[in-house]
């Protein structure tokens, strides 16, 4: 009763991996943004789609935040029909 | 006809369309604080989508968004940045928030810990902190109606005016629809301002330097440092990474516990469609980029523009462009400011009734007689708010600083809310009440904050220990209860 409890008890194992898989991505996302990460696409040149090349890179981690969320949906949709399973991670 | 009746027969046009959505919404919902607060738990997605985006498509993004970019540069990156995290959470919590929610019957924020954690004294204690984050937000946006009328009449209409006008209509339509006039006419007001950023986006830079990507190429030569983060602060000094970084993390964690977005969890239809929502948020964020643009293209052609929240009015009425164009624009900001300021304005009323006056007053108070004091809350806090915001100068830069570093004070309680059932009441309070605390202290006290870190982060690092520390220490809750809610 005392520790941490991440994951429903009916969880499969491949639902597990997928959930900390989507977790550690969006910690990526963040770090990706903020220092120290962000340093390393923090450029003016060369400009992207007219952009700035940091602000690029920040649009780019928008659009794969929303791909990796889309995806995971999709999925949990194949999994379980219609209706998603009662309780998440 | 002079140039300004036009604008400001534009501008009249859509606030008339605006509360006509609004009144005939409210038809759709039933009567009780169900359906008044959470819109009987039957919104689709469309209009989910929008409730949330154009919430946060408020005043600040629309005319402080440029104005960041325009003073700060890549500052501005920040707001993009934390969107596209902050809701994220709720695609983890939001479908247990939601089934809760159903099944007890909450549809305020405070209603699920307090019942959660058994304490009434948790939930007055979210209502304040839900009330200190409101009122600097409402009035910020009230005060940006005003100007939005004073600039279309070139000052003929004060802002004490403008500010009435536009709010007596939301609270009309807040007044007698609630939830669904929120929602219906901010489903209308965000496809609106969608179309007017990009519009306003790509037009800009086109029309003073022939693109995009030529604006650009044009600041990479003259002021390369506006073009990476951290970018500038607030009086022109390169900015920290220790302030970039934390003010992403803390806006990023606060975000997804603004009580009137949470509000709208229990709104949702079904899972399904609240997951949706989640999904699809990012793409709202998307239409920040553009906005963005317009703050930088006045950086080089228009120097000097103080305040620079009036960037871009400034390049507008500096155009030259037809009457419409720019009674279009003013349309657009108007409904940035109503938007979030009907949503603020609805689930403040909510909250002081059904979390701090119910709760600790009148347990026993029926529904109708609390749709009936809800409905009151709200005229009482939008008479206050408009007061604040135009008959006084009391500086509201303190509460707006406060307003994220509380919020994010109540992030570990959802976390153990959920996860961990060893979590106690008494630990819970002390962690909230210590961490605002330290809020408290270190935004009065700039020089505590080592390297500029947000005070709300300092205010998670006294937070986290004490709840856990203290929960350990008192007696664990009944097991049967928690298990209602936390993880199986």
């Amino acid at each position: 009763m005392r520790g941490l409890r991440f994951f429903g008890s009916h969880l499969t194992r491949t639902q597990r991996r997928v959930y900390g898989a989507v977790l550690v991505f969006y910690l990526f996302a963040f770090a990706a943004m903020v220092w120290p990460l962000m340093t390393l696409f923090n450029r003016v040149r060369p400009l992207v789609l007219g952009m700035p090349f940091s602000l690029f890179f920040i649009a780019c981690v928008v659009v794969a935040s929303f791909l990796v969320q889309l995806s995971l949906f999709r999925w949990e949709q194949r999994q379980q029909g219609p209706e998603p399973p009662e309780d998440e991670s | 006809m002079p140039a300004w009746v036009v604008v400001l027969l534009v501008t009249l046009g859509y606030l008339a369309l605006s509360l006509a959505v609004g009144l005939f919404s409210g038809r759709r919902a039933s009567s009780g604080t169900e359906g008044y607060v959470a819109g009987d738990r039957n919104l689709g997605f469309l209009v989910m989508y929008f409730v949330m985006g154009a919430s946060i498509f408020s005043a600040f993004a629309f005319l402080g968004g440029p104005g960041w970019a325009y003073s700060r540069g890549a500052a501005a990156f920040y707001i993009l940045a934390y969107g596209t995290i902050g809701l994220v959470p709720w695609y983890f919590f939001g479908p247990r928030v939601a089934r809760l929610g159903r099944k007890y019957g909450y549809v305020t924020q405070a209603e699920l810990f307090a019942h959660r954690f058994e304490s009434k004294a948790l939930s007055a204690v979210l209502a304040l902190i839900a009330l200190v984050a409101f009122i600097p937000y409402l009035v910020l946006q009230i005060k940006g109606a005003g100007y939005v009328f004073n600039i279309v009449t070139e000052g003929r209409m004060p802002v004490w005016a403008g500010a009435a006008l536009a709010y007596a209509v939301v609270l009309v339509y807040v007044f007698k629809s609630g939830v669904m006039g929120v929602a219906w006419t901010n489903t209308f007001q965000g496809i609106f301002m969608m179309v007017l950023a990009w519009g306003l986006g790509l037009y800009l830079p086109w029309k003073l330097f022939g693109g995009v990507g030529k604006m650009f190429q044009a600041l990479a030569e003259e002021v390369p440092e506006m073009l990476t983060a951290p970018g500038l602060g607030s009086s022109g000094e390169p900015w920290s990474w220790g302030a970039y970084s934390s003010a992403i993390a803390i806006s990023a964690l606060g975000f997804s516990l603004w009580p009137h977005y949470f509000m709208k969890i229990y709104t949702a239809r079904d899972i399904r469609t609240l997951k949706k929502t989640v999904v699809f948020y990012p793409t709202f964020q998307i239409f920040l980029i553009p906005i963005l643009f317009i703050g930088f293209s006045g950086i080089l052609r228009f120097p000097d523009v103080v305040p620079a929240d009036a960037i871009l009015p400034t390049i507008l009425m500096g155009l030259d462009l037809p009457a419409v164009v720019i009674g279009l624009f003013c349309a657009g900001a108007l409904a940035a400011s109503m938007s979030t300021g009907d949503a603020i304005l609805h689930a403040a009323g909510s909250v002081v009734i059904r979390d701090f006056y119910r709760v600790l007053f009148r347990p026993e108070m029926s529904d109708a007689a609390q749709t009936f004091w809800i409905r009151a809350m709200v005229l009482v806090i939008g008479a206050v708010s408009y007061y604040l915001a135009v008959a006084t100068d009391v500086s509201l830069v303190l509460l707006l600083l406060l307003s994220y570093g509380f919020l994010a004070q109540i992030f570990p309680v959802i976390v153990t809310t959920f996860f961990w059932p060893r979590a106690t009441p008494q630990g819970v309070l002390a962690g909230l009440g210590a961490g605002c605390a330290v809020t408290i202290l270190f935004n009065l006290m700039p020089s505590l904050q080592w390297q500029g870190i947000h005070p709300g982060i300092w205010g998670l690092l006294v937070n986290v220990p004490v709840q856990v520390v203290v929960s350990l220490l008192t007696p664990a809750m009944d097991e049967n209860h928690v298990n209602k809610f936390v993880v199986q």
